[in-house]
């Protein structure tokens, strides 16, 4: 008792939560034989290292029944107390039995070590010692400032947030250098190379956050962590530059805290992506569903395959988890630096969409135009009038085109003359290595190719001594109104484009040149706000615009309309308005760079007949029907034509901006069509409820642009940036990354601006999307068909909208249940019983495997069914190919499916009548062919299914058939699914169906290995001779016996790979041959563990409904599995011992219902206990008596069957 | 070789650190004569590849085995010096984890318990081959009747040597003494 009151009266430093657990231990009186026992504990965890740590916390527990302490974490603050006051104790002993020179240069510095390092715990704990730093035996992210290691495992990498808490992964090395140089070394250098390689973006996103040290936003740091930064500086009175080092690096983890959420999201991201496949699966489903009823069945074994959404959520662990986490790290936050104005996301940030819009330049300019239309409201609709009859006046239309200057740098650096030729730029942040990306840049930063919207540290990295400044709105507004007011005083007819920029029609002007008037319009814009304009003077905007272009900066351009030929001749098409990156990238496809080369292309399409056969009626896009009937060049050119190249409007677009031909007028105010808000930075949600508050701040918003604007809206849409399964965290902090975009749209009868309303349909459109909230990086909501208030206000809106929603979710439910009730339809096209039952367990096997690729699909193909195979077959193989590729591989499948059942009836005839084996070779032929050729990656589904199928058809034919007659049944067809291969002959011979290969006359045997690809031979090379022989006389005996003897003859261990897998590759038994291909997916390791557990992971092992063939097959396993062991005994009995561990695993999982379990079962089990009771001498000799037990054991099961 | 034992007194054996690995060092002075001459005795024949299995057999007051701890050695010969230090040492260090981590494997000791090093040749050492061979003496330590049972701890496989760890107890159909 006394010990403990002595304790926390003694430590005054100790924080809030060691003392609270003092408390509540104290409360817990103690005994005599207590204290005693307690102190034997701490005595005992004295000597305790790190690597302990675990081990003591399981052995302790024991002994807090009759300890002082309320529990394990109580016993914890206490004992890491008494480290620590161990460590001040030998630390003032050291350094004071050391020379005085010793600096503390690692003040402040507190490390805690993982693993084994070189040098040592202790070593790198008595330099903590002597150069006072901390030393922590237990993690904890509040005391500990650096993790000491030197490797980490695998989980830890990929987990490395929960391991590190965001704290600095450090070599050893750093310490010692650290030593070496007697002051504290930067951490950055000495960060785990694996930590490093794999998480590049963290170390920059941490760096991000280093700005906030910088003059110009140092506001941004809370005066409270300041303080407790420069609290922990002055106690270390450590000198300058270590000072500097220490306060960077310990921002740096602090700030990496705020980063915490993204990375967070990200680890539990793999959880959601379960969920993936069957949501787009469902999509399909959707999809298809609208297609006659023949296509019901597929849709329906889809269904049946895939998991309902909502099953497949990550589970209720998974997001706990997180949530754990997240307020874990939010408190860490909140206590280690208080309150933090940096709010990034919508994690952290419940005002992040006000925030977000607040600092946004796009929204600036986006919402400008109505306070500029507010401002200037007579003016425009006076001048509206005014101008309705351009064309009348003969006089030459003269435009001026004024631009301002990089209009958001030169407005912020409009007071300090001293930067004007400097490189300048604006971007909300200004960290050297962030991800922010530049707004804007002035001309001395573009020369040294800054740009706009490039990042911050790539614009630092081509121009290190540029200055970068924020944003400053309001400067914006001043000098935007300063200039409109120019604008408006010189010429009436003002349209504003922009901000910064207008077209000005000075065709009436009373100033006569519109030269001199532009140069007098600039002079003033520079004398008012000090920034410089640039302006174009041509005869329409087009020309205007581009003259401007020619003229900046800080110019103008006259570009009279006899030179606009000249001027646009050479123009690139780039600078048109109106061409983006993918018209370009169109364009230039088609070798056209200029606009003088745009003109050559005619505007209307020639006009092309083409045959059509019917299958191919459906490719109605006539670039696909070109590709596919292989047009000539030369014919193409002469189709070719803007118009049907980029549809009507672009295409005039194109036509006449290549001409110069602009026939806009200026004052002609483009109504916006649509309003909307869309945010797709800092978006992470980790439930529902955030999304949902998300989106009613959305809605808030909008509407209130809305209002603004002062129209209602009646079609909604939501769009969703959907995280891509395989995107990481985007490079860009906070990003969405690389996103699918993803809109649902809604049309209401009644217009709104109501902020309610507006949630409620964008929560119903959301609810339609079936998406992961954690997945969501962007959301937006866009307000169309908009009319004016004025009109949406006689109606009576909010009823109707209501009784409109009411309904509509009723006809959604009925029409689900309709959906519902279709699937539940009985089969319509069964050919019979059981062929149907094949096709539609082909359907499952086929779709699931290409199930991704119908996602992709055009909507406009027809369903597979429709097609008229004939046709499809009998095209050349390149059109055929490409079909297939539009259906995503399905077709060659659809195909196989068609001639599989052609073959399996065939089969079925010819099995039925097998006493003539002219029909059952001819069969046999057929199977062998068509296994040829179908697409590989189906080959094994069907190869499976054949198997079954045949198992069934080996029943029945038994018992007409006496045993042994029938060479033909035993062959089932021998698959090695190599994927990428998908050529027309089997890869290796392997695939080869032995059983019809030796039915073959000898020539067209020695024909089909000839033809086998000269390349693929090596790898079958050498043991393909044998193989066949082997296989080849499994068959042809049929006798157990025989293939007995060629197994348990061989060595089958010795040799790489070993000897076994390409025997059991050739096993009629799917067990072996998966056993044999797992081989080489688990990495060729040579250990039998590894294969099991590859297997067992994959899908477990096969468990084969066809007992033909197990007795050999349980025969090679047990000799596999003997000569694995007398292999291994000597020298790794572990790993046996993990082998048999699979084994059980997989017995238990079989539930041991078939025969192949009980076998195995009985397998496992004796050579566990023959294992188990082996001294090393008799272990042997046990082994090997198993085999014969087992046979027995066969035997004597396989008699029963027969008598049964 | 040394090895936590959680029956005897307390202390008589405590931490220290081997090539960065925690292990239990022998505290009383015999007792550290002890493990040092018959680790040092055996080193001459292990060297020469004589020795099998090394073992540390826990038996109870009536001599009968209650726990084996198994070292079975595979030591190749041909290697003779040009060992890589860090390699072996690697290996050493993840066998020296395992065996300090097998404590839940072990079974509870009875009382009185008692414990040696006993050493399998793969020969009878003949007194020629080694003056040594004399100083070693035959264990009064009963067998069991029956194969045991074998749990594997670890086996490492470096290449000059070969150990294989595992714990050996009676099975369970041992007749009981």
């Amino acid at each position: 008792m006394s010990f403990d009151s002595s304790r926390s009266g003694g430590n005054t430093n100790s924080n809030s939560k060691s003392k609270r657990s003092l408390d509540s231990s104290s409360s817990n009186p103690p005994g005599n034989g207590n204290n005693s026992n307690k102190k034997k504990k701490t005595t005992n965890q004295k000597t305790l290292g790190v690597a302990w740590g675990s081990n003591s916390r399981s052995s302790s527990r024991s002994s807090f029944r009759n300890s002082p302490f309320s529990d394990f974490g109580s016993y914890m603050v206490v004992k890491n107390q008494k480290l620590q006051d161990q460590f001040d104790v030998e630390a003032s002993s050291t350094s004071h039995s050391g020379s005085g020179s010793v600096k503390p240069i690692f003040s402040g510095v507190s490390i805690f070590v993982d693993g084994y390092t070189i040098p040592s715990s202790q070593e790198l704990r008595n330099y903590m010692l002597m150069y006072g730093g901390h030393f922590k035996n237990y993690f904890s992210r509040h005391s500990v400032t650096h993790i000491i290691c030197s490797n980490l495992p695998n989980s830890k990498i990929k987990n490395l947030r929960s391991f590190s808490g965001g704290l600095p992964v450090v070599k050893p090395t750093w310490v010692l250098d650290s030593v070496a140089a007697n002051k504290l070394l930067s951490w950055v250098p000495y960060q785990l190379d694996q930590v490093a390689s794999e998480n590049c973006n963290q170390a920059k996103l941490s760096a991000f956050f280093t700005l906030k040290n910088s003059p110009v936003t140092a506001a941004c740091i809370s005066d409270e962590a300041v303080a407790e930064n420069e609290d922990s500086l002055l106690k270390g009175g450590t000198s300058m530059d270590a000072n500097l080092c220490d306060e960077r690096e310990s921002t740096e983890h602090r700030k990496q805290y705020n980063g915490e959420p993204a990375n967070l999201l990200h680890d539990i991201s793999t959880g959601a992506e379960l969920e993936e496949p069957s949501c787009s699966n469902r999509l399909h489903f959707e999809a298809r569903n609208a297609e006659p009823s023949d296509v019901a069945k597929v849709d329906r074994t889809l269904v049946g395959n895939q998991p309902d959404p909502s099953q497949s959520r990550p589970s209720a662990s998974v997001s706990s988890h997180c949530l754990d986490n997240q307020s874990s790290k939010e408190s860490s936050s909140s206590t280690m630096y208080g309150p933090s104005n940096q709010r990034h996301s919508t994690l952290v940030d419940p005002n992040f969409v006000e925030n977000y819009f607040r600092n946004s330049r796009l929204h600036f300019i986006g919402t400008w135009r109505n306070r500029y239309r507010k401002r200037f409201p007579s003016l425009s609709n006076e001048f509206k009038y005014t101008s309705s009859n351009p064309n009348d006046s003969a006089q030459e239309t003269a435009i001026i085109h004024v631009d301002m200057d990089c209009f958001f740098v030169s407005v912020v650096i409009r007071d300090c003359p001293e930067l004007r030729d400097k490189p300048v730029a604006v971007c909300h942040s200004d960290n050297p290595r962030g991800t922010a990306e530049i707004s804007s840049a002035n001309y001395p930063a573009r020369d040294h190719g800054v740009k706009a919207g490039i990042f911050v540290r790539d614009a630092k990295a081509l121009c290190p001594h540029l200055v970068i400044f924020p944003y400053d709105f309001e400067a914006y507004e001043e000098v935007a109104d300063q200039l409109y007011n120019i604008l408006h005083k010189h010429c009436k007819k003002v349209q504003a484009v922009s901000c910064d920029e207008a077209f000005l029609d000075v065709t009436e002007s009373e100033a006569g040149d519109a030269e001199l008037l532009a140069s007098i319009i600039r002079k003033e814009i520079f004398e008012t706000t000090r920034c410089t304009a640039s302006a174009g003077i041509a005869g329409n905007m087009l020309m205007a615009r581009l003259a401007t272009r020619t003229a900046k900066p800080d110019g103008q351009c006259y570009i009279p309309s006899e030179k606009v030929d000249d001027y646009l001749h050479k123009l690139p098409i780039k600078a048109l308005p109106g061409i983006g990156h993918v018209l370009e990238e169109k364009l230039k496809r088609r070798e056209v760079k200029t606009c003088g080369q745009l003109r050559m292309i005619s505007k209307v399409p020639f006009y092309v007949a083409f045959f059509i056969s019917s299958p191919l009626a459906t490719f109605s896009r006539v670039e696909e029907l070109e590709k596919k009937l292989l047009i000539p060049p030369r014919r193409q050119a002469f189709m070719e034509s803007l118009q049907k190249d980029f549809g009507s409007k672009t295409g005039d677009m194109l036509w006449n901006y290549s001409r110069g031909i602009d026939n806009r007028l200026v004052g002609f105010i483009q109504e916006s069509k649509s309003i909307g808000a869309e945010v797709n930075w800092g978006v992470r949600f980790k439930d529902m409820k955030d999304s949902q508050f998300f989106l009613m701040n959305l809605c808030k918003e909008v509407a209130l642009r809305l209002q603004g604007c002062g129209v209602h809206g009646r079609t909604f849409t939501l769009k969703v940036k959907k995280r891509r399964n395989d995107a990481g965290e985007p490079i860009k902090y906070m990003g969405c990354g690389d996103c699918e975009n993803l809109s649902h749209s809604i049309t209401v009868p009644m217009a709104t601006d109501d902020a309610n309303v507006l949630q409620r349909i964008s929560t119903q459109l959301f609810g339609l999307f079936h998406i992961d909230v954690v997945d969501i990086r962007g959301m937006g909501l866009q307000v169309s068909k908009l009319e004016s208030a004025d009109n949406a206000k006689q109606g009576h809106e909010r009823n109707s909208i209501r009784s409109w929603l009411v309904s509509a979710s009723a006809s959604t439910s009925e029409q689900c249940k309709a959906k519902e009730s279709a699937n539940t339809d009985p089969k319509r096209h069964s050919i019979d019983g059981f062929l149907d039952q094949l096709g539609t367990n082909f359907c499952v096997g086929a779709t699931s495997a290409s199930g991704e690729a119908f996602i992709n699909q055009n909507p406009t193909l027809p369903p597979l069914h429709d097609l008229d195979m004939g046709v499809i077959q009998s095209l050349p193989p390149e059109l055929f190919s490409e079909i297939n590729d539009m259906y995503g591989g399905s077709l060659t499948s659809f195909i196989s499916e068609k001639r599989g059942r052609n073959a399996s009836n065939e089969g079925k005839r010819s099995l039925l009548s097998h006493r003539s084996p002219s029909t059952n070779f001819t069969a046999n032929n057929k199977v062998y062919n068509w296994s040829c050729t179908v697409h590989h990656s189906v080959n094994h589904a069907l190869m499976i299914l054949w198997g079954s199928w045949q198992g069934k058809q080996y029943a029945d034919a038994e018992v007409q058939m006496p045993p042994g007659s029938g060479a033909g049944t035993s062959g089932a067809i021998i698959s090695c699914s190599v994927p990428e291969n998908n050529d027309l002959m089997p890869s290796s011979l392997s695939q080869v169906d032995v059983s019809v290969l030796q039915q073959l006359p000898e020539e067209m045997k020695t024909g089909i290995l000839g033809l086998l690809p000269a390349h693929r031979r090596p790898v079958c090379g050498s043991v393909a001779s044998s193989d066949l022989q082997i296989a080849v006389s499994a068959t042809s005996t049929g006798n157990q016996p025989g293939s007995r003897d060629s197994v348990s003859g061989n060595e089958l261990w010795v040799g790489n790979p070993p000897g076994w897998v390409d025997k059991f590759k050739v096993s009629n038994c799917q067990l072996l041959r998966t056993l044999a291909e797992t081989y080489f997916l688990s990495g060729s390791t040579g250990l039998l563990s590894s294969v099991l557990q590859r297997t067992l992971s994959d899908n477990g092992l096969p468990s084969g409904a066809n007992t033909d063939g197990w007795d050999d097959a349980i025969y090679c396993l047990c000799e596999l599995f003997m000569q694995y062991i007398k292999r291994k005994v000597e020298t790794d009995i572990e790993e046996i011992y993990v082998c048999f561990r699979f084994l059980k695993r997989y017995t238990s999982n079989a539930k041991c219902e078939n025969y192949v379990g009980r076998v195995l079962l009985l397998l496992d089990l004796s050579c566990m206990t023959c294992f188990l009771k082996g001294a090393n001498h008799t272990l042997l000799g046990r082994f090997d008596s198993l085999g014969a037990l087992v046979l027995d054991f066969v035997k004597s099961e396989h008699s029963t069957e027969v008598s049964n | 070789m040394d090895r936590k034992d959680n029956q005897s007194p307390q202390g008589a054996f405590e931490r220290r650190r081997y090539t960065n690995i925690v292990v239990q060092k022998a505290r009383h002075p015999q007792l550290k004569e002890y493990i040092h001459d018959a680790v040092n005795g055996l080193l001459p024949f292990i060297q020469k590849g004589l020795v099998e299995r090394v073992a540390v057999l826990f038996f109870d007051s009536e001599s009968i085995p209650v726990e084996r701890f198994i070292f079975k050695l595979t030591l190749n010969q041909s290697y003779g010096t040009k060992v890589d230090d860090a390699d072996l040492e690697f290996a050493l260090r993840s066998f020296l984890i395992k065996l300090s981590v097998s404590e839940p494997l072990t079974k509870v000791l009875p009382r009185d318990c008692r414990w040696e090093i006993t050493a399998y040749f793969r020969s009878l050492p003949q007194a020629s081959t080694s003056k040594d061979a004399e100083l070693w003496i035959p264990t009064d330590t009963m067998q069991w009747q029956q194969p045991p049972l074998i749990t594997p701890i670890k086996s490492m496989s470096s290449e000059p040597l070969g150990v294989q760890l595992y714990l050996e107890h009676p099975s369970l159909s041992e007749p009981k003494a």
